[in-house]
């Protein structure tokens, strides 16, 4: 915008001023002389002011648009990070998946779906811990197929395979939720019945026993009715989970010895001698 | 990690063998192919990546011809995807210019969020970007 003339024409004080400055009865009085100079400098003044102006009017519109475009930019930079950290948070969320996924795969049997013995180890270590420190107990019954040998040779791995799955599910439907069963080896259960002495065990015993004894994988050409041996042994303050294992593993090895399809109770040993496991079919 | 001297040089391939932390990557200057293949959470990603989009953007600079860019990429770090995101904006760019670009995203098909991923990146891009299982 060009800078307006001055004084203006339009103005009525300048118009005034200038009709007074005009008028000869004012010529060589000293007020005349001293408002023309006054005017004139007032309008040095305006003009430089209007440049000034003009200059920082283009400083602000090189500011606005250098504004811009740092913000065209800006939202340009946000977009791509919010894209960056939306395909970021679904790799996380996949790797959070394929952990579980692992933790799962390291902690069961991959046929029966049952804890493995990792994971059974780990609890055991932890009821050690809580006897210890409550006095309280706990009872394992070591369980293992009868025969489990002659059925695979018999029918093939597979069947050997649906029987360990059979009777995973058999087992685990006869215990209660905060119970532990877990393949402790190749067809070898092993079970953590949290709290329970050994006539309560002996009771879960007889109930797993029932439960096998009804229990029939049904082949094409054949049926299956698997057996187990089960040694239960009652945890004895100062013992490791291993002890109390051992003491379940040799009950285990009398009942298969004295034919199968029992339970033997692993008893402390009698003061008469008498041998430390106690045929209880 | 190996890495072809002079990489971003006009007509060089860039040939970099996996690590446990990046992804083996393999650039064809004539055939104009570009393949990475594997995971990406190196500690320095520029360390990786600076050396591909050099070679992407001299590519695109010194020659006219079509560029193929083929992915199979099962993990990136937050820095691996601004880079991939990066690349596949010079893409844009050069697509926009009228250049031939397509990029092929591969994923195991055991893995379908993996195409989600594909189709998340892809987004905004105008340029051929295909999305496909890799056969078994």
């Amino acid at each position: 915008m060009p800078p307006a003339p001055h004084p203006s024409a339009d103005d009525p004080l300048d118009v005034r001023i200038a009709e007074l400055l005009a008028d000869d009865q004012f010529h060589g009085h000293p007020l005349r002389d001293l408002l023309e100079a006054l005017i004139e400098r007032m309008s040095q003044q305006l003009t430089r002011l209007e440049r000034i102006t003009t200059i920082s009017d283009r400083y602000q519109a090189g500011a606005r648009e250098q504004m811009r475009h740092i913000s065209r930019r800006y939202d340009l930079q946000i977009r791509k990070l919010e894209k960056a950290i939306r395909i970021s948070d679904r790799y996380q969320a996949m790797l959070a998946d394929l952990n579980k996924a692992l933790q799962e795969a390291s902690t069961h049997d991959q046929l029966t779906g049952l804890p493995n013995r990792r994971l059974m180890a780990d609890r055991l270590l932890q009821e050690d811990h809580r006897t210890q420190r409550d006095g309280s107990t706990y009872s394992l019954l070591a369980i293992d197929v009868d025969r489990f040998k002659s059925i695979n040779d018999r029918y093939g791995h597979d069947v050997g395979d649906q029987v360990l799955v059979a009777l995973g599910r058999a087992l685990r439907k006869g215990l209660r939720d905060y119970d532990a069963c877990a393949r402790w080896g190749g067809e070898e259960f092993l079970t953590l019945l949290a709290g329970a002495d050994l006539s309560t065990a002996q009771l879960v015993a007889q109930r797993l026993l029932d439960a096998v004894r009804g229990l029939r994988v049904e082949l094409p050409e054949a049926v299956v009715e698997p057996r187990v041996s089960i040694g239960v042994a009652e945890h004895r303050p100062g013992e490791t989970y291993t002890d109390v294992y051992r003491r379940a593993d040799d009950a285990l090895l009398v009942a298969k010895q004295s034919g199968r399809d029992r339970f033997l109770l692993a008893r402390e040993p009698g003061s008469d001698g008498s041998p430390p496991v106690q045929a209880l079919c | 990690m190996t890495q072809t001297p002079g990489h971003g040089a006009a007509g060089a391939d860039l040939v970099l063998a996996p690590s446990q932390s990046t992804p083996s990557v393999m650039a064809d200057w004539r055939a104009g192919k570009l393949e990475m293949q594997g995971e990406s959470y190196p500690e320095n990603t520029y360390e990786i990546f600076d050396g591909i989009i050099s070679w992407v953007q001299t590519f695109l600079e010194l020659t006219d011809r079509a560029l193929r860019v083929e992915l199979q990429l099962s993990y990136l770090n937050t820095s691996s995807i601004r880079a991939m995101i990066d690349i596949f904006d010079r893409l844009e760019r050069a697509a926009h210019d009228g250049r031939d670009i397509s990029v092929l995203w591969l994923y195991d098909s055991r893995n379908p969020r993996s195409a989600e991923l594909g189709e998340e990146f892809k987004e905004d891009y105008t340029f051929d970007f295909e999305i496909l299982a890799i056969p078994d």
